[in-house]
């Protein structure tokens, strides 16, 4: 789509400066059940969002109409938008970055595989997950997921920036048995390399844990030495970057207003953010066209900065750090690519010196367990007892709570198990001194 | 949104392989919201969703795709991918398409399309006045109005001549959120009534300023809250939005996206008691007017009054058509999908757990030592395992028989299974409130409803060390 008629008619229906970003995206998924294809879904959408500043007032408007009116239906819609915005501030777009740091992340490759050998590779995790265990009785889902997305962003400065990214994604999850009790287990892998795919790995991860499960039980009620997976520390760590967000900070409603530079956390935690690092969380440019960096969020235990987009970089006399996403019909801060410094330990090496403690693999109804304003949260959760420095019985239905700030305090280590996850975190697995777990 | 020759066009390149039904949904929405922040307005905009999705089905498997254009080369390019992952050949070829008639059950007189972006700034601002006079701890407060008006076409066919729906949604949802400090302590509270009505229900029907006042009033309340003991205690449940626990413990296990493949907690329960005698639920697209109702279902059927549990026992699924057919069931008007984004599925509409005997105030009185749940933030399900969770946002302590001090950070978790058995006492004040449930087929509106109850024993999880 040309957007040379987008500015034009902004231009005289009184927009000083307008912004128009398009997003085109193609998928295709497979999923299988009891060795059948039983669904199957092809999909190729467009979308558009508009912006645009009128009489010093920002303003917004999305469409998936593509036809002859869409252009007037959202500059019409940035009008009333702005029309009725009553923010102090004047609004101002975004002229550009001197330098962008544009990666080639479309991997031509994935899209010439024929599509029977990816059904063929997801038909071999469905076999060997049933052959893993007797006791598996189902794998309820197994899935390949490809897709591809192409991002263009231009401006009425001129600015023009595109990204064009492409993912595979397998899923599975199975269901055993044994005598009453059933348990579930699934895992995802993604990226762009087919190759780099190891279904037997894959399968062995899913089985070993679901199978490892039977038995659980609740230990007592009670305060623990708590080792968090990494898959578990990832989902947390995403609720502490939100209260890096400036923009909460400058509305009080983050718990590390007033924090800045000062050590907030275990000298053991530093948590960067790497936007540029090449793989499918690369970005190079933020929703406002600024360009990505990356940037220490937390250095030894210290809050190094803020995210910022221009908006509360203005009001805090700082530079946007690139941060600014979308959210909803504002910008609002986001952040990918996140790496959080593991160790050189092992696993084992770091609960060895357990006594007694809890090792949480899996957690449920975070997001509605979470205080995001005090960092409280409290959810359902499973795992193993540490006794002895090993592992021990399976734990079911106990759950899992603490404060955001007091459990990075507590940090004694991470080992070296560091995974990426759909989250775009990396990270390794942690053992916080203490937390609460609730049981019998 | 296309013509019947289309469609007819479009259906037929879908059944070329041998599909045995083929069905074309078209959606067209416009999508409104406004948010004020500390009663200014901070954003606001209108969004166009639009776009077709195309399913096929062939006994037990189904195809489904979906697109932003709906122009001729498009749709019969996607009907034709999708035919693809079919190898057969035609049973039927479609000649006529016959439309049928949607009974509404949603009137409506006054849209909110049809409301100036003013007025719903002036309600709002209403809203942020009547909170913020409260107290002044209440530091930030937001309070938005969202609505949708989604017209919605579907052309399906099983058989020569295929039908046509028309059916146009619409609803509205005022959201008041409240967040107050003290002390280094934070506390937010939440308020969202919404409803598939016109804007007289919101200006004119709900107490909005009470309800905003109410939900300031809950943030200063919560910030007195000691933390949540932990263990196994009674806890009884307060009515309206109580009932997410019969949602999460139980209606996702009903759906036949978990029963049909044998995956739930409750696949071969009809007939079968899985829950205390005093308990029956029910399922109901047809209350006229709310947040979960529609006309018809994504599939063209009409909504239902679906009883799920009858005195404990079993008595039906929430069933679709695709799920239906490995059931051996016929579809119960509970098709449901976010938008052409999304395959439909069984889906939950208005679900509640139908009035008992008791006087809630009974209820309490009769609990020695537990927790009293007032409100909650929400939770999910495991529908294989029956595993669930699920937030207070406000809860208290019950001592001989009476409500005292508040908590905060309590979880309840427990399995579906265990939890229905353990309902002892059931009231007689049914309620009903208003959320947002994501699952298979996307994010929906969805009532979940129940009277006051309690769980003779379930396991909570907080900070605060023993309940004493």
């Amino acid at each position: 789509m040309k957007f040379d008629k987008f500015f034009a008619l902004a231009k005289e229906k009184g927009l000083s400066e307008a912004q128009i970003q398009a997003s085109k995206s193609k998928s295709t998924s497979i999923g299988l059940f009891h060795h059948e294809i039983d669904s199957y879904s092809i999909n190729d959408t467009q979308s558009i969002v508009a912006c645009g500043v009128v009489n010093g007032k920002f303003g917004i408007c999305r469409t998936e109409k593509m036809g002859k009116d869409t252009f007037e239906f959202l500059i019409n819609g940035i009008i009333d938008s702005a029309r009725v915005n009553e923010k102090n501030e004047k609004a101002e777009l975004f002229k550009g970055s001197e330098k962008y740091h544009k990666k080639n992340l479309y991997a031509k490759e994935l899209g010439e595989i024929d599509i029977q050998k990816k059904i063929e590779m997801i038909r071999q995790v469905e076999n060997d997950l049933y052959a893993y265990d007797k006791r598996i009785t189902e794998v309820d889902d197994v899935e390949y997921e490809e897709s591809e997305s192409l991002s263009e962003f231009y401006n009425s400065y001129g600015l023009k920036l595109k990204e064009h990214s492409n993912y595979f994604a397998i899923v599975a999850s199975a269901v055993a048995k044994q005598g009453e009790e059933v348990k579930t287990n699934g895992d995802v892998f993604f990226g762009s390399d087919l190759s780099k795919f190891d279904e037997k790995a894959f399968v062995k991860g899913i089985g070993d844990d679901l199978v490892s499960k039977f038995g659980g039980v609740q230990c007592p009620s009670g305060k623990y030495p708590t080792v968090l997976k990494n898959e578990i520390f990832s989902p947390l760590i995403a609720y502490f970057l939100g209260s890096t967000s400036s923009d909460e900070v400058q509305r009080q409603s983050s718990f590390l207003a007033g924090k800045l530079h000062q050590k907030i956390a275990s000298s053991k935690l530093t948590i960067s953010e790497k936007p540029l690092q090449k793989n499918f969380f690369f970005s190079y440019f933020d929703d406002e066209g600024v360009a990505t960096m990356p940037k220490d969020i937390v250095k030894k235990g210290v809050l190094n900065t803020y995210l910022y987009n221009r908006e509360t970089a203005k009001k805090d006399g700082v530079e946007t750090t690139g941060n600014g996403v979308w959210a909803g019909n504002k910008i609002g801060i986001g952040f990918c690519n996140i790496v959080v410094k593991g160790s050189k330990h092992t696993f084992e090496e770091m609960i060895a010196p357990i006594k007694e403690g809890v090792y949480i693999t899996e957690i449920e109804g975070l997001g509605t367990g979470m205080n995001s304003q005090s960092g409280d949260f409290s959810c359902q959760a499973q795992g193993y007892m540490i006794r002895d420095g090993k592992l021990a019985e399976p734990l079911n239905l106990i759950t899992l709570s603490g404060n955001l700030l007091k459990m990075l305090n507590d940090i004694k280590g991470f080992d070296n198990r560091m995974k990426l996850m759909i989250s775009s975190t990396t990270c390794a697995d942690v053992l916080i001194k203490q937390m609460s777990i609730g049981g019998k | 949104m296309i013509s019947k020759g289309l469609a007819i066009k479009v259906l037929n390149e879908a059944l070329a392989t041998g599909g045995d039904y083929a069905e074309i949904y078209l959606e067209d929405t416009d999508a409104g919201s406004v948010l004020l922040e500390n009663g200014k307005v901070e954003t606001a905009g209108r969004r166009n969703v639009f776009g077709a999705g195309i399913r096929i089905l062939l006994k037990t498997a189904s195809v489904y795709g979906y697109t932003s254009d709906i122009s001729e080369k498009s749709l019969l390019a996607l009907a034709h991918g999708l035919a693809a992952r079919f190898t057969g050949t035609r049973l039927f070829t479609v000649h006529s398409i016959e439309k049928q008639h949607v009974k509404v059950v949603n009137k409506i007189d006054d849209h909110i399309k049809d409301v100036a972006i003013e007025d719903k700034i002036a309600l709002l601002r209403e809203c942020y006045n009547a909170a913020n006079a409260v107290d002044k701890r209440v530091v930030r407060i937001q309070d938005a109005f969202t609505d949708d008006y989604k017209q919605i076409e579907i052309f399906s066919a099983e058989g020569e001549i295929g039908k046509q729906f028309e059916n146009t949604e619409e609803r509205g949802r005022l959201v008041m959120i409240a967040m107050a400090t003290e002390n280094g302590k934070v506390e937010t509270s939440f308020s969202g009534p919404g409803r598939f009505a016109g804007w007289s229900w919101f200006k004119n029907t709900i107490d909005y300023k009470a309800k905003a006042a109410d939900t300031a009033k809950k943030a200063i309340m919560m910030l007195t809250a000691a933390e949540c003991p932990s263990g196994r205690f009674p806890v009884v449940i307060t009515n309206g939005w109580g009932g997410v626990i019969f949602h999460e413990a139980c209606g996702h296990s009903l759906e036949a996206t978990a029963t049909a493949k044998k995956l739930s907690v409750f696949s071969d329960s009809i007939g079968k008691q899985i829950a205390n005698t005093i308990v029956s639920a029910y399922d109901d697209g047809t209350m006229p007017n709310e947040w979960g109702s529609n006309n018809i279902d994504s599939e063209g059927n009409p909504t239902q009054k679906n009883q799920l549990i009858k005195d404990g026992i079993c008595v039906g699924f929430l069933v679709d058509k695709f799920n239906g057919r490995r059931l051996g069931m016929e579809a119960n008007g509970v098709s449901r999908r976010q938008s052409y984004r999304f395959e439909p599925t069984s889906r939950m509409s208005n679900t509640y757990i139908a009035p008992g005997k008791d006087k809630a105030e009974d209820i309490v009185k009769d609990t020695k030592l537990g927790i009293y749940v007032a409100n909650f933030g929400g939770g999910s399900v495991n529908p294989v395992t029956g595993e669930f969770n699920f937030s207070a946002s406000e809860a208290y302590i019950i001592r001989d028989g009476k409500i005292c001090e508040p908590v905060r950070g309590c979880t309840l978790i427990g399995s579906g299974k265990e939890v229905l058995m353990n309902i002892d006492r059931v009231a007689d004040d049914v309620g009903l409130g208003q959320g947002m449930c994501g699952s298979a087929s996307g994010s929906i509106p969805v009532n979940v409803g129940q009277p006051t109850i309690r769980i003779k024993e379930i396991t909570v999880g907080g900070r605060g060390g023993k309940l004493q």
